[in-house]
């Protein structure tokens, strides 16, 4: 546009206008400085050695090299997870009160010959005797004894989220800024909940596990107490943001303070909180395969003792039974949050 | 009968809202505040129920008067509608007008949804009366349209038998032909109860139309006080005239043909 700079449209000028660049130096040379920052962290955390494995497995992969370590580690894996174990076989000698006209549903006696080599002390020979061992075999008696920890896992993570939302609900009221009953209890809700939220279930089910013995109390305990720091917080922020009219329109009339939660803020935070609350149990699901790993019950339990005796047929079956929760949870929550909000 | 005696409100860090207000109100009087926005109407109104509390002066809703230590025995006698109607949007029809009970109600009760017979019965003859249907009972208050809402707003507001009703600009959102329905329904509804209708406006001709007296606020104080009849244009321009020095008097006629509308 012809014009002399600063002589704008409708007689006004624009001369302390100014319009900069998006960045300048100094924001450039401060980007620079975090890279550097970075590529220090990266050496520091094994970068390197991660970009050369990959780089190997990447050239196996595609014919270049014979073999790689990641591509050895996977394969051996592989190997030892396959086939899934399903069935469980007991020696029957070491069944007691085994009734051979009473088996279990859809088991089956199985004898094994074993030969063995002894020295007869008196004739001083060898002599070979065959011992034969009885073992009752369930064909699917593994994977039924998964599916029972994996009830006991669900169960688990259930009563956590119960005593989740038992904990979090009057945290909720005390740490929301509008319907604490006072300044004090505000801060020790609000403190509380920070300090419930800080403690890994992790972490806490390690000492619950000292204090209530191996078993699914630890893990109740543990992800309950976790996540009702979650839920304290998020509760008491949707109390505080509601939308003041329906509450004033109840106050304004005299009700409760109660009664005012009650009618005035609950419907409007109700999907919020049913959204939370499925999230904590879907994760408490997940947390509770975790820490079973310490000792806090359920599957965890069974995988990490099948994982430390070197059993990968057993372990194969406890992911493939994880996998098949964890995806079928997903499509009931999903149900369940389209019904409800 | 409705009092206010020398009121005067300056809220913390504001502007004088109200200076000196001295007003009453007959038992079943159905009166109208008009003013321009920011002349201390709301205020006026929410002294009443104690939301606003009076810097000078008192307020009385039957000779009784209002302070913090009297609200829990005030409020109940004193409904309230409003602008945006302040239902529980996912609440049904229902329930919002039962939530108008709820200071005779129990805590034990409204927290188990369990209201006395009495108080559902009434409730239904409320809503019937208000020109809703057996099914807009269990709907959500949202999915109302703004004027289905109102009508349940003033549902909420019958059902403890107020003395007085409050209305905060109760149509500033609703289309001219559904703001005369729901005043009309508000008025014959206070008729038959015999309440006191205190209801904050901004459109002069449904003023008129209306009320049986008309107060005109400007700048926190009283500038008319009387019947709609005697509501001329140079009464409108003493309501709405602009105070910034300088700026010109609004045409009266302007005003007279739907306020800020």
């Amino acid at each position: 546009m012809a014009g002399a700079p600063g002589a704008a449209l409708g007689g006004r000028s624009t001369a302390g206008w100014e319009l900069r660049q998006p960045y300048d130096a100094k924001i450039v040379a401060l980007a620079l400085l975090v890279a550097l920052g970075l590529g220090v962290s990266a050496q520091r955390v094994e970068g390197q050695r991660f970009l050369v494995l990959t780089w190997e497995w990447g050239q196996s992969l595609v014919g270049l090299r014979e073999s790689s370590q990641i591509g050895r580690g996977l394969a051996r894996m592989g190997e030892s997870l396959f086939p899934p174990q399903l069935a469980e076989r007991t020696e029957i000698s070491r069944i007691e009160n085994f009734d051979p006209e009473r088996l279990p549903w859809f088991s089956r006696i199985e004898r094994q010959e074993s030969r063995e080599v002894r020295v007869n002390r008196q004739s001083l020979q060898t002599e070979t005797h065959v011992e034969i061992k009885e073992f009752l075999v369930q064909p699917v008696g593994y994977l039924w004894r998964v599916a029972v920890k994996m009830v006991e896992t669900l169960e688990i993570a259930l009563w956590g989220t119960i005593l989740a939302v038992a904990v979090s609900v009057p945290l909720a009221i005390g740490g929301a800024r509008n319907y604490t009953p006072s300044p004090g209890v505000y801060a020790a809700a609000r403190g509380l909940v920070s300090f419930l939220r800080a403690i890994p279930e992790m972490i806490s089910a390690l000492f619950l596990v000292l204090a209530y013995g191996f078993g699914p109390i630890a893990g109740i305990l543990a992800l309950g107490l976790h996540a009702a720091g979650f839920l304290g917080k998020f509760y008491a922020e949707d109390v505080e943001n509601a939308d003041r009219g329906p509450q004033e329109a109840l106050q304004a009339i005299g009700a409760g303070k109660l009664q005012v939660l009650w009618f005035g803020v609950l419907p409007q935070v109700f999907p919020q909180y049913i959204a939370y609350t499925l999230y904590v149990l879907d994760r408490n699901v997940r947390m509770a395969i975790v820490i079973g790993i310490v000792g806090a019950g359920g599957i965890g339990q069974e995988l990490k003792g099948r994982y430390d005796m070197f059993n990968y047929g057993h372990v194969s079956t406890i992911l493939l039974a994880l996998f098949v929760t964890v995806f079928l949870l997903d499509q009931v929550s999903a149900r369940i949050r389209a019904r409800l909000i | 009968m409705l009092s206010f005696v020398g009121v005067g409100k300056v809220f913390p860090g504001g502007p004088r809202a109200l200076q000196s207000v001295t007003l009453h109100v007959p038992r079943g009087q159905f009166c109208v505040v008009l003013g321009p926005s920011g002349a201390g109407k709301s205020t006026l109104l929410r002294l009443v129920n104690g939301l606003v509390e009076p810097t000078a002066g008192l307020v009385r809703v039957d000779g009784v008067t209002v302070t913090r230590k009297t609200l829990a025995a005030v409020r109940p006698r004193v409904a309230m509608i409003h602008q945006q109607f302040n239902l529980s949007p996912r609440l049904s029809v229902a329930k919002n007008v039962l939530a108008g009970s709820l200071p005779a109600v129990s805590t034990a009760r409204a927290l188990l949804h369990l209201f006395p017979a009495g108080l559902r019965r009434k409730a239904c003859d409320l809503v019937a009366r208000v020109g809703l249907d057996a099914e807009h009972l269990h709907r959500r208050a949202s999915d109302l349209s703004g004027g289905q809402q109102q009508r349940v707003g003033i549902a909420r507001a019958f059902i403890l038998d107020p003395a007085v009703v409050l209305a905060d600009e109760p149509v500033a959102s609703l289309d001219p032909n559904i703001s005369r329905d729901i005043l009309a329904l508000l008025r014959q509804a206070s008729k038959e109860r015999g309440a006191t209708v205190l209801c904050s406006l901004h459109q002069v001709d449904l003023a008129r139309e209306f009320a049986e007296r008309i107060i005109g606020v400007h700048s926190g104080e009283i500038v008319y006080d009387g019947p709609a009849a005697d509501l001329d244009d140079a009464t409108l321009t003493l309501i709405y005239h602009q105070t910034k020095p300088g700026s010109p008097v609004p045409a009266p006629a302007a005003i007279a043909t739907g306020g800020r509308r």
